[in-house]
C-alpha cells in the first residue's frame, strides 16, 4: 500500500506542476507559450510519475524474488508452509508487480504521444514563425500587460530594437516611439474586441522620415470568453511611404501638366478676344494674332502629344513595333528635318560617317522621335553660328552602338544637369533661350531605356555646350 | 488727368503683348518686364502706379517680386494684380502684406482684367 501510495504522490506532485504551470501561463495570456508550457508540463508529469512506477515494479519484483528464494531454500517453510497468510501476500504481490508494469506500459504510451504532439506544436509554432517573419510589414504583439510578446525583424529594423533581447519586456522600455506605445496602451484600454483601428503614422529613422500605415487590433483571450478584459495588442505598420510619394509626385504631374496646357490656352483665348473686341486695328495686327492663335494651338496638340506618349510609355500600354533598323538612316532623316531651323540660326550641323549596315532592333518611329528631339534641343539652346556634331560609335565586341549629339551651345548648370532627364524639369538659366516644355528629354529618355533598354547620358559645360546621348544594343 | 502707368511682368511674350496692347488701346502708359528681376529694377527705376504680374517667372518669382518692391521705401504702396495659371498654389496668408489685391486666373479675359485694373485704381483714388 505505502509503495502504491509513492506512486500516486509522484502522478499528483505532476498533475499539479501542469496545471500551476497553465494557471501561471494563462494569467500573462501569451497563446504560444501557454501551448508549449501546457505540453511541456505534461510530459513533466508524465515522467514524474513513471519514475514513481519504476520505483514501484523495482521494490515489488525484490519482493518477489526474496519471496522466492526463500521458498526455494525452504526458508519459506519454516515460516511455516501451510500458514494462510503466507499465500495471499504472494498474490498480492503479483497483482502489484502487473499492475504497476501495465501503469509503465501506459505511461509509455503517454509518453510517445505527448513527444508527438510536442513535435506538432514544434513545427506548428515554427511555421507560424516563419510566416510572421516572411511579411515584409512590422508586426508586433502585446500582453495584457503590454509586455511584447511577439515580433518580426521587420518590427525591430522599422522600429530599431534588438528582437533577442526584447520579448517578455514593457513595449515603453523596447520602443523609442512615444506615440506608437500610447497607440497600443490606447487600443489595449478602449477594449474593442471587434473593432480595428487605422491610424497613419510617421517614423523617423537614421535614413529619413518613412509613413506607415498602423493597424491595431485587440487580441482576444480564447479560452476565457466571460472575461471581457483583451488579452493584448497587434500592431502591424505597413510601410506607405513609396505610396505618398508617387500620390505626390502624381499630384504634381497633374498640377505640372495643367499649368503647361493653361499657358497656350491663355494665350489663345485672349487672342480670341481681342480679336472679337475689335482690339486689332489694322489687317497686319490681325493677321499677328491669327499667327499667335494658330502657333500656340499646335503647341497645345503637341504638348497633349507629348503627354499622353510618356504617359503610355509609363504605363506600358504603348504598342512598340521593334524591327532591325539601320541607325544610319534614321540619323539622316532627323537631321534633315532639322537642317531648315538650323540654317535659320547658321548653325552647321555636321551628321559625321554613320554606317548604314550597322541595324538596331527598335521602334523607327520612336527612335525617330527620340533623336529629334536631342538634334531640335541642341539647335534651340545653341547661339547663332554655332555648330552641331551627330557621332556614332560602334562597339562591335559589346555589340553595342552609341550615339551622341554634341553642341557648342549655352550648357546646363551642373546643379541642373542630374534632373535634366525628369518630366517638367527645366533648367531655369536657360528658360530664355527657347520655350520648352520639359518634356522633350523625359521622352528621350523612356523611349530609350524603357521601349529600347538603352541608357541615356549627358554631359555639359556652361558657355561651352553639350553632350547628349544614348547607347542601344546592335543586332546579333 | 495724366494717363496712369501700369507695369506688366510675364515670361510668355504673347501674353505680355496682349495684355500691354489691351491697356494701351485703354489709354495707359505701358512698360513691360520679362522676369521678375527685370519687372524689379524697372518698378524701382519707372514707379509705376501698377503692378500685374505673373506668378511663374525665372529668376523672381511674381510673388517674392511683389514683397520685394514691398520693402522698398519708393514701391512700398504699390498695388498688384497677379494673372497666374498656378492660384491654387497660392494661400490667403501668402498674399497677405504683399501688395496684392486681386488675383486673376489664367486663362484669362483680356476685357475682365482691363475691369479690375479700372476696379482697383478707382478704389485706390477715392
Amino acid at each position: 500500500m505505502l509503495r502504491r501510495g509513492i506512486a500516486i504522490f509522484f502522478i499528483v506532485i505532476g498533475l499539479l506542476l501542469t496545471q500551476g504551470l497553465i494557471v501561471l501561463l494563462h494569467g500573462n495570456g501569451g497563446i504560444y507559450l501557454s501551448v508549449a508550457a501546457s505540453v511541456g508540463a505534461t510530459i513533466c508529469s508524465g515522467v514524474v510519475g513513471l519514475v514513481g512506477m519504476a520505483r514501484l515494479r523495482g521494490q515489488a519484483s525484490t519482493v518477489h524474488r526474496d519471496l522466492r528464494e526463500m521458498a526455494r531454500t525452504g526458508k519459506l517453510a519454516a515460516l511455516r508452509s501451510d500458514d494462510p497468510d503466507l499465500l495471499p501476500l504472494i498474490d498480492g504481490i503479483n497483482e502489484i508487480t502487473t499492475a504497476a508494469q501495465q501503469v509503465v506500459s501506459r505511461a509509455n504510451i503517454s509518453v510517445k504521444e505527448l513527444e508527438i504532439r510536442l513535435k506538432v506544436a514544434h513545427a506548428e509554432r515554427q511555421h507560424a514563425e516563419a510566416i510572421l517573419y516572411s511579411i515584409s510589414d512590422a508586426v508586433l504583439v502585446t500582453d495584457s500587460f503590454d509586455e511584447l510578446v511577439l515580433a518580426n525583424e521587420s518590427a525591430a529594423r522599422t522600429l530599431d530594437f534588438d528582437l533577442a533581447h526584447a520579448m517578455r519586456t514593457p513595449v515603453q522600455s523596447v520602443l523609442h516611439d512615444e506615440k506608437l506605445i500610447n497607440l497600443i496602451r490606447e487600443m489595449r484600454q478602449s477594449n474593442s474586441r471587434s473593432e480595428r483601428r487605422i491610424v497613419e503614422h510617421s517614423v523617423s529613422t537614421s535614413s529619413g522620415g518613412r509613413t506607415y500605415k498602423v493597424t491595431l487590433a485587440c487580441v482576444a483571450d480564447r479560452n476565457d470568453l466571460t472575461d471581457s478584459r483583451p488579452a493584448g495588442v497587434v500592431a502591424v505598420l505597413h510601410d506607405v511611404t513609396k505610396e505618398k510619394e508617387v500620390a505626390e509626385m502624381k499630384n504634381d504631374f497633374v498640377s505640372n501638366v495643367s499649368h503647361e496646357l493653361r499657358t497656350p490656352l491663355a494665350s489663345i483665348k485672349a487672342y480670341v478676344e481681342m480679336l472679337i473686341d475689335g482690339e486689332a486695328e489694322d489687317d497686319r495686327t490681325k493677321r499677328e494674332f491669327y499667327d499667335v492663335i494658330q502657333n500656340e494651338a499646335n503647341r497645345l496638340g503637341r504638348l497633349i502629344d507629348d503627354i499622353l506618349n510618356i504617359s503610355r510609355i509609363e504605363s506600358g500600354l504603348v504598342k512598340v513595333n521593334r524591327q532591325p533598323q539601320s541607325l544610319g538612316v534614321i540619323i539622316r532623316e532627323a537631321v534633315e528635318v532639322i537642317l531648315p531651323q538650323a540654317k535659320q540660326k547658321n548653325i552647321a550641323v555636321n551628321e559625321g560617317n554613320t554606317p548604314i549596315f550597322y541595324q538596331t532592333p527598335a521602334d523607327r518611329d520612336m527612335l525617330y522621335q527620340a533623336l529629334l528631339n536631342l538634334l531640335s534641343n541642341a539647335v534651340k539652346y545653341t547661339p547663332e553660328g554655332g555648330r552641331i556634331d551627330v557621332q556614332t560609335e560602334v562597339d562591335e565586341t559589346k555589340k553595342t552602338v552609341v550615339v551622341r549629339v554634341v553642341d557648342t551651345g549655352v550648357g546646363i548648370p551642373a546643379k541642373d544637369v542630374p534632373y535634366i532627364f525628369d518630366k517638367f524639369y527645366r533648367a531655369e538659366a536657360n528658360n530664355r533661350m527657347a520655350k520648352g516644355t520639359g518634356l522633350g528629354l523625359s521622352l528621350v529618355k523612356q523611349v530609350i531605356e524603357t521601349i529600347h533598354g538603352g541608357k541615356v547620358f549627358v554631359e555639359s559645360q556652361v558657355g561651352k555646350g553639350s553632350c547628349f546621348g544614348f547607347e542601344l544594343k546592335l543586332m546579333d | 488727368m495724366s494717363a496712369k502707368t501700369i507695369l506688366v511682368a510675364d515670361d510668355e511674350t504673347h501674353i505680355l503683348h496682349v495684355v500691354s496692347m489691351k491697356l494701351k488701346n485703354a489709354g495707359f502708359n505701358v512698360l513691360t518686364a520679362s522676369d521678375g528681376q527685370e519687372a524689379l529694377e524697372i518698378a524701382l527705376a519707372e514707379l509705376p502706379d501698377l503692378l500685374i504680374t505673373d506668378y511663374h517667372m525665372p529668376n523672381l518669382s511674381g510673388l517674392e517680386l511683389c514683397q520685394r518692391l514691398r520693402q522698398e521705401p519708393s514701391t512700398s504702396n504699390l498695388p498688384a494684380i497677379m494673372l497666374t495659371a498656378r492660384g491654387y498654389n497660392l494661400q490667403p496668408e501668402d498674399t497677405q502684406n504683399s501688395g496684392i489685391l486681386r488675383m486673376l486666373s489664367k486663362p484669362f479675359s483680356p476685357r475682365q482684367l482691363l475691369t479690375t485694373v479700372n476696379e482697383v485704381l478707382e478704389k485706390l483714388a477715392a
